[in-house]
């Protein structure tokens, strides 16, 4: 029952990460959005069915599932924030300090 | 419980296909694809807990790695096109 109560709060997390993608104004906002609360509802997820599941190789591919997904979606998430901000050059109305301004845009 | 899980990560598969379909920019089009691909694995997880079968858990771990490298090939495809 624990675990079925841990993988609906992991649903619901991935929910609101869809609305916010869905409703942010810019790119980089909907890419927040995903990142914080797609991971958290994965991990949610492969933890509640580990509660549940019978034998230890499935709780162990679930539990694989998430760390791999809690590894790489930052730094994919990084990836495109930066190409982003290159390519589209994103108003700085959230931060007082804008750190990549002075940057040199990537090389083509 | 377990069917509620399913109905709210089809809700917010649907919703991030609608963001796939509408995004203005590339990017907006990869972040929604993205959500699509973590819906699913959600979904695979919750059809293993349901059935108490796990044949199909590496099919989301393979669905992870996908997603990681789809993503930072489109980063790449952007930064040499600048859109």
């Amino acid at each position: 029952m624990i675990g079925q109560a841990i993988t609906l709060i992991g649903a619901v997390l991935v929910l609101l990460g869809a609305v916010g993608v869905l409703r942010f104004p810019d790119p980089l906002a909907r890419m927040h959005a995903l990142t914080k609360a797609s991971t958290v509802g994965v991990g949610l997820v492969a933890i509640g069915s580990a509660f549940v599941l019978p034998t230890a190789n499935d709780i162990t591919s679930a539990i694989g599932a998430a760390l791999l997904q809690f590894l790489t979606l930052p730094i994919s998430a990084s990836l495109l924030a930066r190409v982003t901000y290159h390519a589209r050059g994103i108003p700085s109305r959230v931060d007082a300090v804008d750190e990549l301004a002075d940057r040199s845009p990537p090389r083509p | 419980m377990i069917e509620i899980a399913y109905v709210v990560l089809g809700l917010a598969a649907v919703l991030f296909a609608g963001r796939a379909i509408a995004g203005p920019s590339l990017s907006d089009r990869v972040i929604g694809i993205d959500g699509v691909i973590v819906s699913g694995m959600s979904i695979i997880i919750v059809n293993a807990m349901d059935t108490g079968r796990g044949a199909f858990l590496p099919a989301a771990v393979v669905l992870a790695l996908v997603s990681f490298v789809g993503t930072s090939v489109v980063a790449r495809f952007i930064e040499g096109r600048g859109e």
